[in-house]
């Protein structure tokens, strides 16, 4: 018989099948600490091994326009961690919060992206 | 704009422009104290956050699909449906695993493909030496003449 270690490959399957994923992990994540219009200062967590909280928002200011989803953050979720889910936010950053260098032209220019509510702390 | 975060990662995007993939004829091991803090950051970060990097023009190709690139697609997802990895795992090890180098410099789906062999190694649904010595017979196989199967020519659809 082997001695191998057991890895249970259909585990994920067996939360989302017929549900979804990130629906799957719906009420999940507790209360949200932020709400919608609140703003946000991305914090700079480390980012050793996995992240996919863009270096480019670290640091910055934006302002939440949509509470999204609940899900295990990236960095669990690449490893096969799905125990902890946590609020998922959509942010608005304006362009010119993101790049010193962007043209006044466009002042009105943002970007809009999902950051987990880890990376976040009020502004 | 001027909090010493933004200091920090607006420099950071900028070091980790200059690290351009290489292929080293000689190893440059550096001394410990030689790597301070915005070299590590460097090092460690993960390849895939290329956003706000300084890079060069490249050419834009419009390019179908070819027909491996498909079947490589295929196996991927039939590896999701049966609970192998999720999406997030497949991007950490085909993004970020394989380092800057070959995140740069291998064809996209080259890296879906490597990362579909690395799953089933790294989680034991196979081991490396199985693995290798099915290589070795598929170029043999290859090498008599009796191809590896349909022949699956290396164009688009």
């Amino acid at each position: 018989m082997s001695n191998k270690p057991h890895y249970d490959r259909t585990h994920h399957a067996k939360m989302a099948t017929g549900i979804g994923d990130p629906q799957c992990f719906k009420g999940q994540a507790g209360k949200a600490r932020f709400k919608e219009g609140d703003r946000v200062r991305i914090k700079d967590l480390p980012d050793l091994f996995y992240t996919r909280t863009m270096t480019y928002t670290r640091g910055a200011v934006g302002t939440i326009v949509r509470l999204v989803y609940e899900s295990p953050a990236a960095e669990d979720e690449a490893f096969g961690n799905e125990d902890h889910s946590e609020w998922f936010y959509s942010i608005v950053f304006p362009q010119k919060e993101l790049w010193p260098e962007y043209s006044d032209s466009f002042a009105n220019d943002t970007v809009e992206t999902e950051i987990p509510e880890r990376y976040l702390e009020s502004a | 704009m001027s909090s010493s975060t933004r200091e920090e990662v607006l420099r950071h995007l900028n070091t980790v422009g200059q690290l351009q993939p290489a292929l080293h004829k000689q190893t440059h091991a550096p001394a410990p104290t030689e790597i301070d803090h915005t070299l590590f950051r460097a090092y460690t970060r993960t390849p895939h956050d290329v956003g706000g990097e300084p890079d060069v023009p490249i050419v834009y190709h419009e390019k179908e699909e070819e027909v491996w690139e498909l079947n490589t697609f295929a196996t991927c997802e039939c590896l999701a449906w049966r609970g192998v990895w999720t999406a997030e795992e497949r991007r950490r090890k085909q993004n970020v695993d394989v380092g800057q180098t070959a995140y740069l410099g291998m064809p996209y789906y080259g890296r879906w493909l490597m990362t579909a062999a690395r799953i089933l190694v790294d989680k034991q649904y196979c081991t490396l030496t199985e693995l290798h010595n099915k290589i070795v017979e598929l170029r043999a196989r290859a090498k008599s003449g009796q191809g590896l199967g349909e022949y699956l020519p290396a164009k688009a659809k």
